[in-house]
This record gives C-alpha cells, structure tokens and sequence, in this order.
C-alpha cells in the first residue's frame, strides 16, 4: 500500500511557496503524500520523531528563520538514517556560492523556484520521478542545478 | 715632485760645496806660494843683508855692521821655519830647500871664515880674497838656487792661478745653475702648492655647500643624523635633531641620558634596549619610538644606525633619525578611509545582493500568480482584464530582467574569485550553449579561433562570452544573419593604442566583429556605463547592464574593453587580457 505514493515533504517558511507547492501536487497526476513544514526545527523535529515514515525527497528551502535549510541538510547527511531521502534544495536565487555550497554537502539537485506555475508543475514532477539511485550515480556539478 | 726637488736640490748643492771647496782650496795654495816665495825672498834679503853686514865690518871694524849680521841670520832662521811649516806636505820643495839651506849654511860658514880669517887691516891677504871669493860664489848659487824655486813656484802658482780662475769661472756658472734650479723648483712648487691649496678651497667650498645643504635638507625632510663613538661614549647630535625634540641646536650636551629625557615614557625602556643593542650589532633594524615635545607635541621619530670602524679602530654608529608623524597619521588616514570604503562595498555589495535577491520573491509571486490567473480564470476575465494581465506580465518580465542583470553585476563585483589556467574554448562553447535557444532561433554563425589557456576567473569570462555574443546577436541588422568572427592573437602592448598604462608587455587579444546595426562611434565609451542604453526600450529589450558587467570583468582580469561600430554594419568589441 505505502509503496502506491511518493513520500514528499517541503521545509519552506513562506505561506504563498507553500501553497503553489501543495496546490501543484494536487494537479500532477502523480500520487504523492506532501507535508509542509514551516522552518527547519519543525521539519528536524518531525524527522527525528520515532516510527514515522521517511520522505522519499525533501524539497528544502534554504532560506528559513530558527534552522536554515543549510544547517538542515547537514544534520540530515550526518544521520545516516536518513541515507536513502533524496534532497532538492529549493530556492529564490541560484547564487554560485549557494549551489556550492549544497552541492559539497551532499545535496542531490537544486532547483530555482520557477516564476510561473505550469514550469512548477512540469520541474516538480521531474523531480519526483527521477531515479534517484541513477542520478545519484551519475551526478557531477554540471547536472546538479536543475535546468528548465 | 718632492723626492725629485730634494734630489735635485741635495745633487746642486753637493756640486756647489764641491765647487766651492775647490775653489777655498786653490786660493789657499796660491796664498801657500806667495807666503813661500814671499819667505825666500827674505831669505835673499837676510842673507844679504848679513852679507852687506859683514862688509861693513871688514871694511870699517865697526862691530855695529855685525849686528845686522847676527840679526839677518836669525831672521834667515826664522824664515827657514817658516818655510818648513809651509812646505811640509811638498816633497820637490822640501828637497830644494834642504838645498838651498845646505848651501845658506855653507855661506854662513863661509861668513864666519872669512870674517875669522880676516887679518887686521889686511884686505889682500890670498886667504881673505879665496875666501872672500867661495862666499862670492856660494852667495851667487844661493841666489840662483832661490831664483830657481822662485821660478819653480811661480811655475806652480801660475798652473794654480789657471786653476783658481777657471774654478772661479766654473762657481758662478754652477751658481748661477744651481739659482735656475732652485727658481724652477720654486715655481714647481709653488704652482703645485697653488693647485692644491686652489683644489682644497673648491673642496672645501663643496663641502661647506654639502654641509648646508644638508642642514636644509634635514630641515625638509624632517631627519637628524648623530654620531655614537660606543668606546669613549661620546654623541654628536647634528642640528635639526634637536629641532626634531622641539629644542634648540645644540642646546644641551649631546648624551643618550639627555636624549632619553624627550622620548615618549612609554617608549623609553624598550629605546634604552635597544641602544644597548646596537652596541654589539654591526646592523640594526629600523627603530620606531615617539618623543614629547616641551610643549606637549607627540611626535613618532624612525632611527636606523649603522656602526662603522673608525681610524683609532672604535666602533662608530652612524645614525640617521627622520620624524615619521606626518607619515604615521596620513597613513592612519588612509587606513582608515581604506576601511571606510572597504565597509562602505561590502554593505553596498550585500546591499545588492540582499535588494536583488530579496526582490525576486515577491516578483516570482507575482508573475506565478498572474501565470495561475491567466491558466485558470481566462474565461472569467474580460477582454480589457487580459489585456491588463497582458501589460503587468510584461513589467514583471522587464523587472525580472533588471533584477537578474544587477545580480549579476553585484557578483561581477567581487574581486576575490580565484584565477586559474582556462580552457577559454570550453568557455566559449559553454557560453554558446547558454545561448543555443537564440543562436538556433536567429540562426547566427559564430566562428571563433583556437584559444590559448588563459588565466582567467572561469564564470567570468564565461559570462563576458555570453553578453558580448548576445548583444552581437540581439542587436541583429534587419534582413541578415548575424555573423560573429571571434579572433585572437597575442599583442605587445607597445603596438595597441586602446591599451593605456599597460601593466604587463604582452596581452591576449580577443576580438567580436559582428555584421549587426553598430553604433555613432561618439558612443563608444558611453555604452560601457551602467544603465546606459542608445536604444528605446520598445525596440529593443536590455537593461543597459550587460557591457557594464563586461567591463566590470574585463577589469576584474586587469585588461581593457573597447568598442568601436560603424552604424548599420556592425560593431567590434576588443578584448585585452594581460599575459603574466
């Protein structure tokens, strides 16, 4: 039964990201579970909680007050619990510095939130279809930031 | 010169006292033979007189005439001593003169028998007349013999006349040589002495010249010099570094105790160590302390010394001590202006990056929303409202753009990008896949020589590629096929007039010629400035940003970019990076 749906989880502090977020899953004609969080305490308080079930990708924001996305994937990537969630980092800007950054601690894309929503729609599908044990395999800093 | 003058005068004067030795000398002996000649005659005279003497007596038997007889041989005597004494180093003399007294002798004798002989009153007598006669006889070889030794002398006197003359002769000359000499060692050395005193003047001149000169320039340049003789502890201190304490020249004994008096308390103990220090080294780091004025003035003074060995073999230091306040506060100034601006770009930077990034939120909303308005409530809306919705799409477009390309220009900003060894055609190929959607839609041709790796910061230039292409592409002469030639070559900075006060001989030389509208050539500076635009927004889209970030690079790598168009033909951008 659990394997029918894509586990998903946003960690984003902005309602209206929120939102186009949930409303985009709700038209792509993928079954995903999606579950928003407001900040990153939040989502590390949830992921660290017993007997819950793990996302298969975390969209992370990097930006976010209390925990940024940043120090998130960090702590993640050190639980090796959560070797097997695949992480897009989800954000405003796409600055060399940022996709750096993320892609040295062992983020698996990074996509910039797109500025219309049927391209949201069409990069959040992509994304969760991807197979995540070939990308992995096959990821250099070239393919690392997500291009629409 | 000097060993040849006392040479020449020592060679004269030794000829001179020979010459006048000899000279001494001959006078001498003619006077030696005139005394000779001189006693001979009186010795003729005498004998004569003692011979008239005794014809006095024989003839009158007065026993007067005898004693001119007695009288005359005593004086005969005495003549005869003389003689011997002036004769003695003359051996011919010496041998006739025995002769001739031999033969005195015999006629004294013969005197004496005949006047002993003498019968009273009998002049006839035949013994009286033979003796009479022998005297007669002896007298005349006396006579002869003297006239002989007289002549012989005369002889002798006259060779030693010529002698004397000609020595007398020869003095003068040789004097008069000898003066010549000493004349024109004279004037040697007097034109010597004149030189050197002339050259000690002009030296002495300069050197008082040097001397305030120095002063002067220790007043300019705010320095003092002093001296350190570390055996006997004695300072001399030069004027101006007094003034440098705020004293008066030479106003108080130059000593390193009195000299501690001025410096800064805070500084004197590590001063003192370090004086002691430059005893033993032959070296000495610069030495950087403050000294306080009477009048409360702080000033910061820089001393260096350099020790020296000097002719008594001491060790000297020799020390030079320049005021550095003025440096020490203009150089605070600027590092605090440095800091000032340093702070003033990074908030400016962040500003720019914050403001660009912080402003793409809410316009990606925006431009999402109205994406979801026009998906989802077309139907719903009027034709006038899609159209609206048309008109706000289309600023947030133009906003969107603005925003990416002063993102983009903030980043260009940053100068702390690493440079490294590029591959500049996988940059160039990379820029043109950036560009595959234009490029493929205007169906561009881009041809491009083989690039050299270049030392570059890759991103960068990546991005240089990408505007200048875009621009050649996006400024496209109606009714042609944009055609862009990149060309490179390596140039000596000498050769290129667009290259002003190069940095490095050679530079890399890439040039965009394009077939595209170009531009007024008045222009060609203007379009490198930011927000500058020669065309109307309606006609073509830009934001008058992407050749400000292209210059922006450029000088990031320390090169040049200039333009130059020909309006409806086409444009060159020129491109010069600096080769290490």
């Amino acid at each position: 039964m659990q394997e029918d749906y894509i586990n998903i989880i946003l960690a984003d502090d902005d309602e209206d990201d929120r939102l186009f977020f949930t409303d985009a899953f709700e038209e792509i004609k993928i079954t995903t579970r999606v579950k928003t969080f407001n900040d990153g305490v939040y989502l590390m308080d949830y992921l660290n909680t017993d007997g819950i079930q793990l996302p298969n990708v975390l969209f992370l924001d990097l930006n976010m007050p209390r925990k940024s996305g940043l120090e998130c994937l960090r702590e993640i990537k050190q639980n090796e619990k959560f070797n097997d969630i695949a992480i897009a980092i989800y954000s405003t800007s796409a600055s060399e510095e940022d996709i750096e950054k993320t892609f040295i601690k062992g983020a698996n894309i990074y996509i910039k939130k797109p500025s219309d929503f049927k391209t949201l729609k069409k990069v959040l599908s992509e994304v969760v279809t991807i197979n995540w044990q070939y990308h992995t395999n096959s990821m250099n800093k070239e393919n690392f930031l997500l291009r629409f | 010169m000097l060993y040849l003058s006392a040479f020449v005068i020592l060679v004269v004067g030794a000829l001179t006292y020979r010459s006048i030795t000899e000279v001494t000398k001959s006078s001498e002996m003619v006077t030696h033979t005139y005394k000779v000649n001189v006693e001979l005659e009186q010795i003729l005279s005498n004998l004569k007189d003692a011979e008239t003497g005794q014809r006095g007596f024989i003839i009158t038997r007065d026993s007067l005439f005898l004693d001119s007889y007695i009288s005359g041989r005593s004086k005969i005597n005495n003549s005869f001593a003389e003689l011997k004494v002036l004769t003695r180093n003359d051996t011919l003399l010496n041998t006739n003169l025995i002769a001739l007294n031999s033969l005195i002798n015999k006629r004294l004798i013969a005197f004496q028998t005949s006047y002993s002989s003498l019968p009273k009153d009998d002049i006839d007598d035949p013994t009286f007349i033979s003796n009479f006669r022998t005297g007669k006889s002896l007298m005349d070889s006396i006579s002869t013999k003297i006239k002989s030794i007289v002549t012989l002398q005369n002889n002798i006197l006259q060779t030693r006349k010529n002698e004397y003359e000609s020595d007398l002769m020869a003095t003068p000359l040789l004097l008069f040589s000898l003066l010549l000499c000493s004349l024109i060692l004279m004037y040697v050395a007097y034109n010597n002495i004149y030189k050197n005193i002339k050259k000690l003047k002009a030296t002495n001149e300069a050197l008082e010249i040097f001397k305030e000169s120095t002063n002067q320039s220790e007043i300019v340049s705010k320095h003092g010099s002093w001296t350190w003789n570390v055996k006997n502890n004695v300072f001399t201190f030069s004027d101006n570094l007094y003034r440098l304490i705020g004293e008066q020249p030479q106003s108080f004994k130059p000593t390193i105790e009195n000299f501690l008096n001025y410096v800064h308390p805070e500084d004197a103990e590590q001063l003192s160590e370090q004086v002691e220090q430059m005893k033993e080294d032959v070296e000495l780091p610069y030495i950087y302390y403050r000294v306080v004025h009477k009048n409360g003035n702080i000033k910061h003074l820089k001393a260096y010394g350099k020790s020296l060995i000097n002719e008594d073999n001491d060790t000297v230091l020799l020390g030079t001590t320049a005021d550095i306040t003025d440096e020490i506060m203009s150089f605070r100034a600027l590092e605090e202006r440095n800091m000032e601006l340093e702070r003033n770009n990074k908030e400016l930077s962040s500003f720019n990056y914050v403001a660009s990034h912080d402003l793409q939120e809410p316009l990606r909303k925006i431009q999402t929303f109205l994406s979801r308005l026009e998906d989802e409530e077309a139907e719903n809306l009027s034709s006038k409202g899609t159209k609206y919705i048309d008109r706000i799409q289309n600023a947030a477009t133009r906003m969107r753009l603005l925003i990416d390309d002063l993102l983009q220009f903030s980043r260009s900003n940053k100068a702390d990008k690493v440079i490294e060894e590029s591959n500049i055609n996988l940059l160039l190929e990379a820029a043109k896949q950036d560009l595959a959607e234009v490029i493929s839609a205007e169906n561009a041709e881009i041809t491009s020589d083989t690039f050299p790796t270049i030392k570059v910061i890759p991103f960068q230039i990546q991005q240089l590629f990408i505007n200048l292409l875009g621009n050649a592409i996006k400024y496209k002469a109606e009714g042609r096929t944009p055609k862009i030639v990149i060309t490179h070559k390596v140039v000596d900075a000498e050769d290129e007039e667009n290259i002003v006060k190069p940095k490095k001989p050679f530079y890399h030389k890439i040039t965009f010629t394009d077939n595209g509208i170009g531009f007024e050539e008045q222009y060609a500076e203007q379009i490198f400035i930011l927000f500058s635009r020669l065309h109307n927004k309606d006609e073509y889209s830009g934001t008058g940003i992407g050749l400000s970030i292209c210059k922006k690079i450029v000088e990031n790598h320390s090169g040049y970019i200039t333009a130059s168009g020909q309006p409806g033909k086409g444009a060159v951008f020129t491109v010069y990076l600096p080769i290490d």
